[in-house]
């Protein structure tokens, strides 16, 4: 198996879905992102790929203002969701979680029940009407991350009970219960065994039908089996930006080419 | 890595080189410190509940005389009306001659009144609390005058002292509240049956006495003070505590002022309980006019002894819960609110409850503060609400070791016992809560 496989390349079809323009954000004295401009475009999975450090897992919880729980953090520039700014004022950041959904690097379910897992998303944002939508709702979910044969059986057995690869699946599943238009997903793959990794991959490629898909990967492999446009940082800066066949086969900058190449990093 | 190798000589494995030994025998050391120090602990702890057990638990048994005594209607009902109102004009005094009639016209006709015996001596064996049990008996019971009852009555506590083996025929000699005759017409009724021990269910049911009457004295008054308070600090210290623990630690900015705060709450959990009691006396009874002695003060005193505890262990079993727990539900849109109470707070349960629970058996024993509010007061009604005078458990304790009657140190321990009961069940309901919240995450 070719680990550098490229993903097929559809990106023609696609509009833009988030515009970050000139992207700033300080921790304190520290300047950990400088002036940083991606497009995301919808149907498409970017990934952000870079050595530790290098602000792509800041960039990506700007989109979705999970630093707004770091006090320390400053974020500057502007942030277009659909061109809305999210960094308004008038913006409720709760509200605007449930359009922009994530995946953490750690699986880490609710100590609860594998329905309720799923079910709790649609349950606070009011999505359901009933008790049967709400358990079309979480079979579909566990459908799309391929988790539903597993766990039919046992959809009352405690969530944490399950295996690294099916917990990180099962927070998928919680994510896309709320139907996000965007789901972000920090190193889902990073504490996963290679045939969870694959598992989460094939998914990963099944759900950018339906929204637009941000990965943060330290594999340069797995960015470029999945994606289909790459952006690489280092040291706080977007480096390079374009898609991923590009990237990996013809970068511009020299800093991309020693990263990918194994000099830097 | 050639010359670190060369220092290590090339021994056998089957025997233990100097340095190795050098360790095993500092670990055998530590492992016999630890031993000892577990040692001294339990033994402290043996002889404490020894010498609890062995002082207190006579104070659950109580000497009881049983004889028939007439009650004859001339002097009792006057009037002749059975009205418990009009009978009530009766006074103890009255009863205490028909009771010492009926005594001792019992001990004589049974026989076992030593010879030349004086009557003074034979109603001396009855406690000085028995002719207010038989009046209230009366007067709950209209219908009993004219007829002759069977009644139990409390011995005097020389009596009852005798048969525990705190009084001995010796010391009567020397003691004004009994002789020796007295004593031996004891042995002798509890021979024919007249004089039995059994479970003092007064002891925690009845109000204090004086110090001429420790058979009679009881906790009733102090368990109904102390349970009112600790009403009064579960209502007010659970609330306040838990509230501004999750507020300072899920939702308050991390500044100077949150430090400042965050620094108070630690010192106030070290102030002396003593100082509490004087802030109470200022604050809710010179300044607020509350009255005294009253388990309103007293639960409001100990609340704010209580909340401190409460805030630090509430704050660092928020604090134990993973960070990527509440990451999870900010990341499918929740609130910071139904983070913090649909996720948070039910893993952070069982911590809460430990110090919470932990929190109240310290206020339960507390009993400085509740000196300088008055609750040392010597009260025999029993509470009806919060703003009623009342007693409470260990400030009973103290009171009693304060009495001269020897018969007191056994009531001190025995209320004592009642108090530990009190603090073991609130531990078990804090392992019991603790086990069925416990989640693993």
């Amino acid at each position: 198996m070719n680990d550098m496989r490229i993903a097929e390349r559809d990106v023609s079809t696609s509009e833009t879905k988030i515009a970050a323009r000139g992207v700033q954000v300080h921790y304190g004295t520290s300047h950990a992102l400088k002036d940083v401009d991606v497009d995301i475009l919808n149907g498409n999975v970017t990934a952000f790929i870079g050595p530790s450090g290098c602000g792509k897992s800041t960039f990506l919880r700007c989109l979705n203002r999970m630093n707004d729980t770091i006090a320390a953090a400053k974020v500057s520039g502007s942030i277009k969701l659909d061109g809305e700014d999210i960094y308004d004022p008038k913006v409720d950041p709760v509200q605007l979680r449930a359009k922009v959904g994530m995946v953490f690097q750690k699986p880490n379910p609710f100590p609860k029940s594998i329905y309720d897992n799923v079910a709790y998303g649609p349950k606070i944002h009011g999505l359901t009407r009933s008790k049967a939508e709400l358990d079309n709702v979480v079979e579909t979910s566990l459908k799309k991350a391929a988790l539903w044969n597993e766990v039919k059986d046992r959809l009352h057995a405690p969530g944490t009970g399950l295996s690294g690869g099916q917990q990180q699946r099962l927070c998928i599943a919680r994510a896309v219960a709320t139907s996000p238009e965007v789901l972000l997903m920090d190193e889902p793959c990073s504490a996963l065994d290679p045939i969870a990794t694959a598992q989460v991959e094939e998914l990963i490629d099944e759900l950018r039908g339906q929204f637009a898909v941000v990965i943060v990967t330290h594999s340069m492999q797995q960015a470029a089996r999945v994606s289909q446009k790459t952006a690489f940082f280092h040291l706080g800066n977007l480096v390079e930006f374009g898609e991923t066949g590009q990237i990996f086969t013809n970068p511009r900058d020299p800093r991309t080419e020693s990263y990918i190449s194994g000099r830097i990093g | 890595m050639s010359d670190i190798s060369s220092h290590r000589e090339r021994g056998s494995l089957l025997v233990a080189d100097a340095r190795t030994k050098r360790r095993n025998a500092a670990e055998a050391r530590f492992r016999a410190y630890g031993m000892i120090a577990i040692g001294v602990a339990m033994a402290a702890l043996v002889t404490l509940l020894v010498s609890i057990f062995g002082n207190g638990s006579s104070a659950f048994r109580q000497t009881f005389v049983t004889v028939p005594i007439a009650l004859p209607a001339e002097t009792l009902d006057p009037s002749g009306s059975r009205d418990p109102a009009e009978m009530a004009k009766v006074t103890t005094i009255g009863y205490g001659n028909v009771l010492k009639a009926g005594v001792v016209a019992a001990v004589r006709e049974a026989g076992v009144a030593p010879e030349g015996i004086a009557d003074n001596d034979i109603s001396g064996i009855l406690s000085q609390e028995a002719p207010a049990q038989l009046r209230s008996m009366v007067l709950a019971n209209p219908e009993l005058i004219g007829t002759t009852v069977e009644t139990r009555l409390l011995a005097h506590g020389r009596i009852d002292g005798f048969f525990k083996g705190r009084v001995t025929m010796q010391s009567a000699e020397r003691d004004s509240n009994v002789t020796p005759e007295r004593l031996q017409l004891a042995t002798a009724m509890r021979d024919a049956g007249m004089m039995s021990s059994g479970f003092n269910w007064g002891f925690v049911t009845m109000p204090d006495a004086s110090d001429q009457r420790p058979e009679a004295a009881g906790l009733g008054v102090a368990i109904l003070g102390s349970l009112y308070m600790m009403a009064v600090v579960l209502c007010l210290s659970v609330p306040i505590g838990v509230a501004a623990s999750i507020y300072l630690e899920e939702f308050a900015p991390k500044n100077r002022w949150t430090d400042v705060i965050e620094v108070n709450i630690s010192n106030l959990a070290a102030v002396p309980s003593i100082v509490f009691g004087i802030l109470g006396l200022a604050m809710f009874i010179n300044f607020a006019h509350l009255p005294q002695s009253a388990p309103i003060v007293g639960g409001l005193v100990l609340t704010l002894m209580t909340v401190p505890t409460i805030i630090i262990s509430t704050r660092a079993a928020l604090k134990a819960v993973p960070p990527s727990i509440r990451d999870a539900a900010l990341g499918i849109g929740a609130s910071r609110m139904q983070t913090v109470f649909h996720h948070v707070l039910p893993l952070a349960m069982p911590g809460i409850l430990t110090g919470t629970i932990i929190g109240l058996a310290q206020a339960l024993g507390e009993t400085a503060p509740l000196l300088l509010i008055g609750m040392v007061a010597f009260v025999r009604d029993y509470p009806g609400g919060l703003f009623d005078p009342s007693s409470a458990l260990p400030v009973q304790v103290y009171n009693w070791t304060q009495r001269s009657d020897p018969a007191f140190v056994e009531r001190a321990s025995g209320a004592i016992i009642v108090l530990l009961v009190f603090l073991i069940c609130m531990n078990a309901i804090a392992i019991i809560l603790r086990r069925r919240f416990e989640r693993r995450w």
